[in-house]
């Protein structure tokens, strides 16, 4: 069995929570509230931006057969940037002088900061949970959602046969890298792939509740 | 007007609130429970590990051998003194070396260092610094005021404010301010801009932490 494989086993309570979280439910049913979506929208606008840099600083350090990859990447990362900005501007949703919520700034700095402190394998393994949850969850919503909603371009986008094939690619490619690594190296992957889909499962819930920075927000905001 | 004088303008309301907040007040009275504080002496210990390496970073950073030796010393005192100092008060709330090493580090605790690593990774040494400010500033600060407003007759309390309101640790907060000082001087408005978002970024996760040793805090799953 692949490192992938096993960890999503070990991870399946949390995966399993991801895939029935109530924001994906709404979505695939049509009952989203349409501020719920756009705060979603908003927050991972800026998500998408700061996974540019987290992609880009692996690559230093990528071997040679990863490079071609990852580089393709960046311009599709940009292209789902103008996704967002075209969207916004069809449903009215002001993408400009958004502030990350708590949740959001907390997960982009634990991408940033794996990829500066972590081996390539563990930064990779943060890579690829992030992507394989966005896929996952959403063929969840591709199920039921109507091919006539105003979110479908999302839905297509991370459904989309490209994104599958990259998501092959880093599941393959993670594999190759577990069994390449020691012992040590390898708990660390174990450790950094939970921690990825927690903060993917405290995304949905930030996204679906609207929490911006707790405590604060009110009183000093 | 010191650059170092805006910052802690902008932070005003997220400072004084650190001064309110019923952890801060219980040290000074007093009357904070013990397992609240425990939470405290662990997750700090998570964080001072994290900390000592922004400062590895600052001294590879440094541009002056000043500032190198600076950073080189307090990374020394972190790592050889200070965290041997709060292993022996952690033992005086019955907690072991042990039991700081076991602590998982909570959410709040991930989400500050990584920010704090992330920046020094990936920041220059003006950006360093304003993500290291609010920290080395913000607990003297603290601890002044409450020594000020009275001392609590618990003595780890007492201890605990005559610390971080000593002479030793204001010296190195003063330090900092110069070097905060030093280096946004002829930076442009955009990047002062920055650097107080940064500034302002590092007291929120101040207070946050405060919360989170109040409340105790785990991972929603």
């Amino acid at each position: 069995m692949g490192f992938s494989t096993e960890q999503l086993q070990r991870v399946q309570p949390v995966w399993d929570r991801i895939l029935s979280h109530r924001f994906l439910q709404q979505t695939r049913d049509g009952v989203i509230p349409q501020e719920t979506f756009a705060n979603w929208m908003r927050q991972d606008y800026l998500f998408v931006e700061a996974a540019i840099p987290f992609i880009a600083a692996l690559m230093p350090r990528a071997p040679l057969e990863h490079r071609q990859a990852l580089g393709g990447s960046l311009p599709v990362l940009e292209k789902e940037l103008e996704l967002f900005k075209e969207r916004a501007k069809k449903v009215g949703v002001d993408l400009e002088d958004v502030e990350p919520s708590f949740v959001n700034h907390a997960y982009v700095q634990f991408l940033l900061a794996s990829a500066y402190t972590k081996s390539y394998a563990g930064a990779f393994t943060v890579l690829y949970v992030a992507e394989k949850a966005y896929y996952d969850s959403w063929m969840v919503v591709r199920a039921g959602i109507d091919h006539e909603s105003i979110w479908f371009p999302f839905v297509e986008n991370w459904t989309s046969d490209a994104f599958r094939g990259w998501v092959d690619f880093l599941q393959t490619s993670l594999d190759e890298l577990a069994d390449g690594v020691g012992a040590g190296e390898r708990r660390e992957m174990a450790t950094l792939f939970e921690l990825t889909a927690r903060y993917e499962l405290a995304f949905w819930e930030m996204a679906a509740t609207g929490s911006g920075w707790p405590g604060l927000d009110e009183e000093v905001a | 007007m010191a650059f170092t004088d805006e910052l802690r303008a902008a932070a005003e309301p997220i400072w004084d609130a650190q001064l309110e907040h019923p952890f801060v007040r219980g040290i000074g009275d007093g009357s904070l429970e013990e397992n609240r504080f425990a939470n405290w002496v662990l997750q700090d210990y998570r964080y001072l590990k994290e900390f000592a390496r922004v400062f590895a970073w600052a001294a590879a950073k440094a541009e002056r051998l000043e500032s190198m030796m600076w950073y080189a010393t307090v990374l020394d005192l972190t790592l050889n003194t200070e965290m041997d100092l709060h292993r022996q008060y952690a033992a005086r709330f019955g907690l072991s070396p042990d039991d700081l090493e076991a602590a998982p580090m909570w959410p709040t605790t991930r989400a500050y260092t990584d920010f704090l690593v992330r920046t020094a990774a990936d920041g220059d040494m003006a950006d360093l610094v304003a993500a290291l400010l609010p920290c080395a500033w913000g607990y003297v600060h603290v601890a002044k005021h409450l020594a000020e407003v009275g001392g609590p007759e618990d003595q780890r309390y007492a201890d605990w404010i005559a610390q971080y309101a000593s002479e030793e640790f204001a010296q190195a907060a003063d330090w900092l301010k110069g070097e905060m000082n030093r280096l946004a001087e002829g930076t442009t408005a955009d990047k002062r801009d920055r650097l107080k978002n940064t500034f302002l970024l590092s007291s929120r996760y101040e207070w946050a932490f405060w919360e989170m040793c109040w409340h105790g805090e785990a991972w929603p799953v």
